[in-house]
């Protein structure tokens, strides 16, 4: 064999290896979730569903998914709305325009952990109570914000701006050469950011743990399980969580392929 | 008004709301957090004494100077590793043409689509005594007891921090050793360079923003981790996330944590220094040239 050829194997060896560790702690989940045993681990004791009827029963799990799926949705929209108004500002030219960027990567940049005390100090501060919508919600549409900007940033300001100066020229009014022009042809991208913002508000964990009350979401819902350490249904509510922030994400990701400007 | 008024106008208006979002929700929070910092927690409640004692019991308590050193050395070990692990399979992707390519891109992004409490835990039933590790092991009658030193450690921390987060240096070097033309390598093979002088001589510096890139990713986000080394660390692989959250959740003493907190904003802080003067904010974050 040629040098290259074995540098060829070489990578393709290491990324058999690469992948089965990206999977193996994935398909133990998956096998965990059907086995017959009341404590999570090995051996297998022989299959059964009944974690995930378990899972599906017991109410707690729903009333986590109600909330974290309206936070997730209204989060979404809200830092989508935020980062289309951003990006459509910063193809103008104006005075600090430099400080924009900056500023909306401040949620990515501030370490994980100092974000979730960040809220709790300062609602705590402002007396304003604890909940799902008084801090949990802002808490999740500043941190989506940075992520809607990156995802619809490049596709907007990659948009041909002379197809708004023509529909300006032609006597379009602002507002309808937005919806009329701009929208239809950046529709693919702002829905793929859409589902995006929610998948990362979805998943959220640490910026809403010390900021819950009563009212959990599902993250919170599993952490609080897993603090409990007694539950062998664990591996199966963590296959439904996986399986549905995939799916979701999955759409968004097909979707942003589509997108006519790439 | 002239034309160029107007835009700017608009523009501002177009940028006003995230901006004052992020003023209310993230800016005035920092500075609330830098006074917090500054106050002191007593059996009355947190009395607004506006000093640095805070400080100078995290510098002068061996406790918190352990733990900031070893946060310090797990957040650089676990990027390099990460670094180390990832760069040749960014290196495989970029190998790979049309269809197959996009196939193991999906699979690389799949699992990151979910929780990363989920893919933290999924190591307990990997590394635990009754984990998968331990019971092949012992079925196949290499060992007879479990072995214990595979999980609550640093070491785990460090399995469970790479696995965690290697998306997010795969996937800048990638992109970085993508746009490499392919004319260039050609050249510097025709010209007689070795695969190993190819790679060092053209390959790794202009891969080098990427690799820039993801280290500062991986290094932010295993700074200031919480759930992995909470979930796999034990005693001996806390980090400071973990100190931070029980002087808020436990021990109550408010002050105390947001001090803590202001010391890990300004270890990023610095980090930012020294890593913006060489690459933009906006190659970090959007791959773009300087």
């Amino acid at each position: 064999m040629t040098e290259g050829a074995w540098q060829t194997a070489a990578l393709r060896i290491y990324a058999a290896l690469f992948y089965l560790f990206l999977y193996v702690p994935i398909l133990v989940l998956i096998v965990l979730s059907f086995n017959d045993s009341p404590a999570m681990g090995f051996p297998f004791m022989g299959f059964t569903t009944k974690w995930y009827s378990n899972v599906l029963a017991g109410g707690e799990l729903v009333a986590a998914m109600t909330n974290s799926v309206l936070i997730g949705v209204v989060s979404a929209f809200i830092a989508t709305a935020l980062a289309l108004l951003t990006s459509l500002g910063l193809r103008h030219r104006f005075l600090m325009k430099g400080v924009v960027f900056p500023i909306i990567l401040i949620p990515i940049v501030m370490p994980g952990i100092v974000s979730g005390v960040l809220l709790l100090v300062y609602i705590g501060i402002s007396g304003v109570p604890y909940g799902l919508w008084t801090a949990v919600l802002p808490a999740h549409i500043t941190w989506v914000l940075p992520f809607a900007f990156l995802t619809l940033h490049p596709q907007i300001s990659r948009f041909d701006y002379a197809l708004e100066e023509a529909a300006m020229d032609l006597g379009a009014k602002p507002f309808e050469v937005f919806t009329r022009v701009l929208f239809p042809i950046i529709r693919p991208a702002l829905i793929a950011t859409l589902l995006f913002s929610f998948t990362i508000s979805f998943d959220e964990f640490i910026r809403t743990l010390f900021v819950i009350s009563v009212d959990r979401t599902v993250p919170i819902y599993l952490w609080v399980l897993i603090m409990d350490r007694v539950v062998p249904f664990l591996p199966a509510i963590g296959v439904v969580l996986m399986t549905i922030s995939m799916l979701i994400a999955g759409a968004g990701f097909v979707l942003s392929q589509r997108s006519p400007s790439r | 008004m002239d034309a160029a008024k107007t835009s700017s106008i608009r523009g501002i208006l177009l940028v006003l709301p995230s901006m004052l979002w992020l003023l209310v929700f993230a800016i005035i929070p920092i500075v609330v957090l830098l006074c917090m910092s500054t106050w002191t927690s007593t059996m009355f409640g947190i009395e607004r004494t506006w000093d640095l004692k805070n400080y100078v019991t995290i510098v002068s308590d061996s406790v918190y100077a352990t733990i900031l050193l070893r946060t310090a050395r797990i957040a650089v070990i676990a990027t390099l590793l990460s670094l180390l692990f990832s760069y040749p399979l960014a290196m495989f992707l970029v190998s790979m043409k049309g269809r197959t390519r996009s196939l193991f891109l999906l699979l690389m992004f799949l699992p990151f689509w979910s929780s990363y409490v989920v893919r933290s835990f999924t190591w307990l039933p990997v590394l635990g005594r009754a984990g998968l590790i331990n019971q092949t092991l012992m079925s196949l009658g290499i060992i007879n007891e479990p072995i214990e030193w595979l999980v609550f450690n640093e070491g785990a921390v460090y399995v469970g921090l790479v696995y965690v987060y290697t998306l997010f240096m795969v996937l800048p070097i990638f992109l970085s050793l993508d746009r490499i033309d392919p004319q260039v390598l050609e050249a510097a093979r025709d010209l007689g360079g070795k695969p190993y002088q190819v790679f060092m001589k053209v390959i790794w510096p202009l891969s080098l923003p990427g690799v820039w890139s993801g280290c500062v990713m991986v290094f932010l986000i295993s700074v200031g981790a919480y759930v992995t080394p909470q979930l796999l660390g034990g005693t001996q692989g806390t980090m400071i996330g973990n100190v931070i959250a029980t002087q808020f959740l436990n021990t109550n003493n408010w002050p105390l944590g947001s001090a803590l907190s202001i010391v890990l904003i300004v270890m990023v802080a610095v980090l930012f220094a020294i890593v913006g003067r060489r690459l933009g904010l906006k190659q970090l974050f959007l791959g773009e040239r300087a």
